[in-house]
């Protein structure tokens, strides 16, 4: 795309203007990461993606969060001949924020989850670019009080991909906010939610983890709701416990959609899903 | 010379006879049959008779039947039940799955036909034969059951004009409102839930037919298979297992109806496509696709055992067989692509393995040994032609015959230049020696002849026409009927993924 290249030769142009220490500390321009709305979920792209998550390389996202001793060790071990050898962390991601967007959510959670390693995951190529820049931005302005190191976003067709990034039961937290919403009957089978894709959701997460939906589309908050509740893995978070959580007002406030959404006067519908525990075999 | 099998299929018709066997082909839109006693039959064409002085078929199928110099859909997919009563096919075009019964005497009767909203990519049926599972172009499993309800019977097949006038579904309203599930979380909501996202996502007509999505994958499905697993513990009750293959590199395991909609696992580690599962024993998987190796799993665990370099074992053929060299040279690098795995009962402790890969005129026997560090064996069976399905019998006489289709009409060693010269029978038959080696065998061949050599394959969908008298296979330009045919014998390289299609 023409428009494509000449926006990264723009963003080349902007950072050259920069000083050596304003380009770690400058916070990245929208304008120059801006593109097309929609990826079609069902078509290649050309996305690197892990084999199975023994092969992601999670240490080069946290690199705060790498095991102590995980050098040595490393060397001591084989590496299977089916998994490159990676870095380990001290910790597994436990949150995931799937389409992330230009990452508002995830910037309002990091600090208020300090201990928590999140990621976000976005399928248009620039707009992942530019909250990992964003991010190199935060950790440099941050340094001293160590913030942001829990932070990451990769590029992922999630809709595809979600069991090569994580294993089973491995998360506590789903966020799905302001989901594209496909509108026609034809184009259903693209939505980010689906009774076949749902098992998916259910098959990361671990029991009592929930999937947290926020969209301002009535029409796709009952598409949700209907779709979730019918799961036999999912169960709807009553109103009380959902208003009590504190990720469900970052949601409201913090996602760029959300601020889009209250500036223009417009109505959000909030929805929590909690993963059931399997049932015993028939 | 007539189209070759893309499908065989064989099974024992008679089970008050263990001996009497009958081989199934699907011959570009036919189903073509032979039975030991050298009987022989053509579906639909020979079968219109027989249909016709039976006042049992309901007066509505013979709508149905196909007019012989009619375009007819490819049949693509084969399947005959493990208790030899039924063959299931899909033929392509049209995106029907076809059940008939296999009559003791070896004839095939249609007993019906089901649409599916998208192309379905491989077929199985449950352990009790009761179901079949389909899966699709879309990513989708759905279950149907073997044979419909009476009721269903009746209004299946449906003429034209009723299926034009079924009156779309405009709204989605939903069976299970959040009040309702929270009062009866059951699995019939869930089921009422999945008949409306289905009919949602097929607008025009809602499928007539009893159908259950099973789950799904955002890809091409390319291979399923049915698993049943004792638990061995002291009142428990078998397992059942799903196992779905797609195009994004995925083996997923679920378990099988009603708790489908749980994932139990994943086996990973292709790097490409996967087109091809085999079960070599309950708990033992073998995988193969667009990699260069097998990977061999303990798919209960997800645990890789092995992998099995396949491609230097093709590479060596070749380089034994340099008259197919040509088709090599200026390949920088090249691709291999599992085309088929069929399980193949062993000696004592090995587990083995007969793999083809599209366009190599050959099938590569492994036998595999787990936890052992010695290499595992492969046994080279050259072919006339390259492979196109295959088939085991037993007999009590002569043991287990191998029954391989053979492309006829491509070039060994390519899946695009024309055969010049003499071409080949279309099956090839081999048996398993004392030591355990494939020879050639030719205690069938005569019985066979029509079935190998003559049998038409029809007018297919594409141009194809082969029957006695009419255009054959050498007229056929290079064009339509030319891709039609190649894109039914040779899919699976296709599903490879091309750099740069993208964005
Ligand atoms: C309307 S935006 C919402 C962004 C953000 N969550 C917010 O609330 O501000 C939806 C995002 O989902 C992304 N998306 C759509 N399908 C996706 C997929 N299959 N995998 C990953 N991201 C996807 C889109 O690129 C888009 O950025």
């Amino acid at each position: 795309m023409a428009g494509e290249a000449n926006k990264k030769q723009k963003r080349e142009e902007y950072r050259k203007s920069l000083s050596k220490e304003q380009q770690k500390l400058a916070l990245p321009k929208k304008k120059f990461y801006r593109q097309r709305a929609h990826a079609n979920p069902f078509s290649d792209h050309s996305l690197t993606y892990p084999a199975s998550p023994a092969s992601m390389d999670w240490a080069s996202y946290y690199p705060a969060f790498v095991a102590k001793n995980e050098e040595s060790e490393y060397v001591a071990t084989q590496p299977r001949e089916d998994t490159l050898a990676v870095r380990k962390l001290s910790k597994a991601v436990e949150i995931a924020d799937i389409g992330c967007g230009f990452g508002g959510l995830l910037f309002a959670l990091a600090p208020r989850l300090p201990e928590t390693l999140l990621v976000g995951m976005e399928i248009r190529t620039s707009v992942t670019e530019f909250v990992q820049e964003k991010i190199r931005a935060m950790r440099s302005q941050n340094v001293s009080r160590g913030e942001y190191q829990n932070v990451a976003c990769l590029r992922a067709n999630t809709m595809k991909f979600l069991p090569n990034f994580f294993t089973k039961s491995q998360l506590s937290k789903i966020f799905l906010c302001f989901p594209d919403p496909h509108f026609k009957t034809r184009k259903h089978k693209a939505r980010i939610v689906s009774t076949t894709l749902n098992s998916e959701y259910a098959y990361v997460l671990k029991p009592g983890g929930i999937v947290y939906t926020i969209t301002d589309v009535e029409d796709l908050h009952n598409w949700m709701v209907e779709h979730f509740v019918a799961h036999p893995s999912f169960e709807r978070v009553g109103e009380e416990e959902q208003e009590k959580d504190v990720c469900v007002q970052v949601m409201r406030t913090e996602t760029e959609e959300g601020k889009k959404v209250e500036r223009n006067g417009g109505h959000k519908f909030v929805a929590c899903f909690r993963r059931l525990e399997d049932p015993t075999w028939p | 010379m007539a189209h070759p099998y893309q499908c065989i299929q064989v099974c024992k018709p008679d089970p008050q006879n263990q001996e009497k066997w009958m081989i199934l082909g699907a011959c570009g839109p036919n189903v073509v049959s032979c039975i030991s006693n050298g009987i022989t039959a053509i579906w639909p064409m020979q079968n219109d008779r027989f249909k016709e002085d039976d006042p049992k078929e309901p007066p509505g199928k013979k709508l149905k039947l196909a007019n012989p110099t009619e375009e007819r859909p490819n049949v693509s997919q084969m399947l005959v039940s493990s208790d030899s009563q039924y063959l299931v096919t899909v033929t392509a075009e049209d995106k029907c799955v076809h059940v008939f019964h296999i009559t003791a005497d070896g004839h095939l009767q249609e007993l019906t036909q089901r649409s599916m909203p998208k192309r379905p990519c491989a077929i199985t049926l449950t352990a009790d034969n009761s179901t079949i599972l389909c899966a699709d172009k879309f990513g989708d499993v759905y279950a149907l059951p073997l044979l419909p309800s009476p009721e269903e019977a009746e209004v299946l097949p449906k003429p034209a004009t009723e299926a034009a006038e079924a009156t779309p579904q405009k709204t989605f309203i939903p069976a299970a409102t959040p009040l309702t599930v929270h009062s009866g979380r059951n699995r019939k909501a869930l089921e009422a839930q999945l008949k409306q996202a289905t009919q949602q996502m097929k607008t025009k007509e809602p499928l007539k037919f009893k159908h259950e999505l099973l789950l799904g994958h955002v890809s091409m499905l390319t291979d399923i298979a049915y698993a049943t697993v004792d638990p061995q513990e002291a009142g428990r009750q078998p397992r059942n297992y799903i196992l779905t293959a797609d195009r994004d590199e995925h083996i997923r395991i679920s378990r099988g109806a009603p708790q489908s909609h749980i994932i139990e696992g994943f086996c990973q580690g292709h790097q490409e496509f996967v087109s091809k599962l085999c079960l070599i024993k309950p708990g033992l998987l073998v995988s193969g696709g667009g990699d260069s190796h097998l990977f061999v799993w303990d798919w209960l665990n997800c645990q890789l055992l092995k992998r099995i370099d396949v491609k230097n074992r093709v590479l060596d053929f070749f380089k034994d067989h340099p008259q197919y060299i040509a088709t090599l040279e200026g390949q920088e690098e090249i691709n291999i692509a599992i085309s088929g795995l069929w399980a193949i009962p062993g000696g004592e402790s090995k587990e083995s393995v007969l793999v083809a890969c599209e366009g190599v005129p050959a099938l590569f026997h492994f036998m595999i040994t787990i936890g052992q560090a010695d290499p595992d064996v492969c046994h080279v069976l050259p072919l006339v032609g390259n492979p196109l399905d295959f088939a085991m019998l037993d007999l009590a006489l002569d043991g287990i015959i191998a029954v391989v289709s053979v492309d006829n009409v491509h070039e060994p060693g390519s899946t695009s230049s024309r055969r010049q010269g003499d071409r080949p029978s279309r099956l090839q038959l081999f048996k398993i020696n004392s030591s355990e080696r494939w020879e050639s065998y030719s205690g069938m061949t005569e019985t066979l002849q029509w079935f190998s050599c003559e049998a038409p394959g029809g007018r297919a969908a594409g141009g194809e026409a082969t029957a006695p008298g009419q255009v054959t296979v050498e007229d056929m330009s290079a064009g339509a009927g030319e891709k039609v045919m190649r894109d039914l014998l040779y899919g699976v390289e296709n599903l490879r993924k091309r750099a740069g299609a993208d964005e």
